[in-house]
């Protein structure tokens, strides 16, 4: 039963159509008659008091519930009656924490079908062929078109079966893919292709149980790698997957994580295993080569090899100290979360690498940040100690670091502030300057 | 996302033969000169050996003016204030030395309407040989990259972005490419070619180069008539008349220096010449005005 509160924007709609035809009271008891003693829908009720009073229903029109097709791309609240024609759920991290989400394919009487995605499952979780008057909800645009959303705003209402009548021929998108399928090679992948077909022997692989409205699931992830590149991938399905084999994956998507691409497919998806000539697990594990210009056109990538010169030392590199909780890094022994902590010391190196083209930061751990600069922690702080000082360990970094060629291998993400390199590798770029510049003299002399 | 500006390799010669400058509409939209080769730079990376430092403000407030040459040119490097890192650098180096510089180009046009250009420094740093030579590699790589994208423009009847980003161009680069064929129309690829066969004799010095067609390319038709002269020979003979008339270590009196060149008969015009190229090239620097000192 829908509250007083939940009633009151349709009752100001109403009046709004009748001009004064009604007060607010009448629209209210004549509402409530229809919807709880007649058990009519919202819809229908809102319509039959409009013409009760001598108002146009078409007045209607422009108000909250509306028919999916006239969704535009980025609405703040809409109200949508609609069946659902397909669900699943998803797991998703959000600031570092798992959580299931849910989405899916919803149409309405016009034939028009829309992905919607219910990111609060305690405010609304929807049924497979079921019809919601779903209020509320927002949309957002994804390739161009609209996305129904389920937010913690969202009111959700189970209508009965006869109420809507979703045209039969009407054909059920695959989630999100709305493309032709594209075959793509892993090393193009990028947050959002969806509908792709991509080959790769599975370098490794983990299961995991997860329970979900239809029963206990075991979902795969692992890497997946074809000779362009590696990709973390989660299977939403049992496919029976093996480590080392090769598959296809028919009517997969990618969904990103801060420009990290992971290709994910479920029910929709069809696996082959495949039994042909393929670079070998070894092979595939190498180190993958990618300009900085070309992760910046994917936003992202999972561990690649770069080349670039270190042309910035940005703040918070050198010495450092964290809250032994959460590892933050903590200003004068106070963690922004945990207050007063015991700090714990840390090396490390942000620095902004650039190969003339684009640039990144890359962020280097402790072990990295002393074979690099050969400063160990210990010297560090000895060092700290008696110059009573961060600031000379960060000049000395600097110069170490500053205007040299670094190679830097590991798995870049892109945020507001650009592309930022968590790296697992690092060494200084020494080029066999005599060869190149032959190599590079034979070109000129070519043309 | 806020992209930072990447900072492009280019040799000064490139550089200094920009007259477009280029800046989006918004007040804060950053402003970029752009080279005849469609670089579109906002921030630069540059190697090369410093010449000459000079302070052209007070010691309360220096203002530095640096020229760090590259082999093909030479750059002006400018510190102040508002770059207090690479100022106070400044003021202790001594010419001459490998350096490193992270800056962002400035322009400045005269009431005549002359275009001059100079990198105001971020960043500023003593660097050793490989340094140097690694970024003469990718200077080379990334100058050829920037005549393959122009000739690929050349050839289209109207160059977009898109076209040149669907052949493999960063989309800056593209941009670049496109704005520099609207303002420079031909654009004079094999003069740069020219630049990129003298960046690789400085890694090849024993090698014996043939030079091909480029290079002997007159950069414009009135530069041919007073090539009579064998220019290397000429250097050499001032390079030697250096060292011989530098007794005190300090560097050779300018003064004396025209007077011993005019008696091999090379003028003061001719010597003018010699010695900027000879400063081009890196070879020699100004310690102080009115002396020449070998590197």
């Amino acid at each position: 039963m829908m509250s007083k509160i939940e009633l009151a924007p349709h009752i100001r709609e109403i009046a709004r159509v009748l001009e004064g035809k009604a007060t607010e009271q009448e629209i209210e008891r004549d509402l409530d008659n229809y919807l709880n003693v007649y058990r009519m829908s919202l819809e229908a009720s809102r319509r039959h008091i409009v013409r009760k009073y001598g108002g146009d229903p078409a007045d209607l029109s422009g108000g909250e519930s509306r028919s999916l097709s006239q969704l535009g791309l980025n609405e703040g609240s809409v109200d949508v009656l609609v069946h659902v024609l397909s669900t699943t759920m998803r797991e998703i991290t959000v600031s570092g924490a798992p959580k299931t989400i849910q989405s899916g394919i919803v149409a309405d009487e016009t034939g028009a079908t829309m992905a919607f995605t219910v990111w609060d499952l305690t405010k609304a979780e929807l049924k497979s062929d079921t019809n919601y008057l779903i209020r509320y909800a927002y949309t957002r645009e994804w390739n161009g078109r609209p996305e129904l959303h389920l937010g913690n705003r969202v009111v959700v209402e189970e209508r009965p079966s006869e109420e809507i009548t979703v045209p039969e021929d009407i054909s059920i998108p695959a989630i999100g893919g709305r493309s032709a399928p594209q075959v793509v090679k892993i090393g193009e992948l990028r947050d959002g292709l969806n509908n792709i077909i991509v080959t790769g022997r599975i370098l490794s692989l983990k299961s995991r149980e997860v329970d979900t409205p239809s029963g206990r699931k075991t979902i795969h992830s692992g890497i997946i790698g074809d000779e362009t590149g590696r990709v973390e991938y989660t299977a939403w399905e049992d496919f029976e997957l093996m480590e080392d084999e090769v598959i296809t994956i028919s009517n997969g998507y990618v969904k990103g994580w801060k420009g990290i691409p992971r290709v994910s497919f479920g029910e929709r998806a069809e696996i082959t295993k495949l039994d042909i000539e393929f670079p070998s697990a070894d092979e595939l594990s190498g180190e993958v080569l990618r300009t900085i210009e070309e992760i910046e056109r994917n936003g992202g990538a999972f561990d690649v090899t770069t080349r670039g010169t270190v042309v910035d030392i940005k703040k918070g590199t050198g010495l450092i100290f964290r809250c032994p909780e959460c590892r933050r890094v903590v200003l004068k022994g106070v963690c922004q979360v945990h207050g007063k902590v015991q700090q714990v010391p840390d090396l490390r190196i942000r620095a902004v690498i650039d190969d003339g083209f684009a640039s990144m930061t890359a962020v280097m751990r402790k072990e990295i940040s002393e074979a690099l600069t050969g400063i160990t922690l210990k010297e560090a702080l000895d060092e700290a100690r008696e110059t009573m000082d961060t600031e000379t360990i960060s000049q000395r970094f600097e110069e170490y670091l500053l205007a040299k060629p670094l190679v830097v291998r590991g798995t870049v993400m892109s945020d507001d502030y650009g592309l930022s390199m968590t790296v697992n590798e690092a060494r200084f770029f020494k080029p066999d300057v005599r060869s190149e510049a032959e190599a590079l003299l034979s070109k000129i002399e070519v043309i | 996302m806020i992209m930072r500006e990447p900072a492009w390799r280019v040799f000064a010669s490139e550089f200094n033969a920009s007259t477009l400058e280029f800046k989006g509409e918004g007040e804060k939209d950053p402003a970029y000169v752009i080279t005849p080769l469609g670089a579109m730079i906002n921030r630069l990376f540059i190697v090369g050996i410093l010449t000459d430092v000079q302070n052209l403000g007070s010691e309360q407030e220096p203002y530095w003016r640096a020229t760090v040459s590259d082999g093909t040119d030479r750059f002006f490097i400018y510190a102040g204030r508002y770059s207090p890192e690479a100022s106070n650098i400044l003021s202790e180096i001594e010419p001459p030395s490998f350096v490193a510089v992270i800056g962002k180009s400035r322009t400045f046009v005269s009431d005549e309407g002359r275009f001059y250009i100079s990198v105001r420094a971020e960043n500023i740093l003593t660097v050793d040989e490989h340094i140097k030579d690694n970024w003469l590699l990718e200077t080379i790589r990334a100058t050829l990259r920037r005549i393959d994208a122009t000739e690929e423009a050349m050839q289209m009847e109207v160059p977009t972005i898109e076209s040149l980003v669907n052949l493999g161009y960063p989309a800056v680069l593209a941009e670049g490419v496109v704005r520099a064929m609207e303002h420079y129309e031909e654009p004079d690829v094999n003069r740069f070619r020219g630049t990129v066969l003298e960046a690789l004799e400085q890694l090849l010095p024993d090698r014996g180069f043939d030079l091909p067609a480029p290079r002997d390319m007159p950069i414009s038709p009135d530069e041919i008539e007073d090539e009579d002269l064998d220019d290397g020979e000429q250097e050499e003979v001032i390079l030697s008349l250096i060292d011989e008339l530098d007794s005190d270590k300090k560097g050779a009196p300018l003064a004396e220096l025209i007077k011993e060149a005019t008696s091999r008969g090379i003028n003061e015009d001719e010597l003018e010449e010699i010695s900027n190229s000879l400063l081009d090239k890196g070879l020699i620097y100004e310690p102080t005005i009115g002396r020449m000192k070998r590197i």
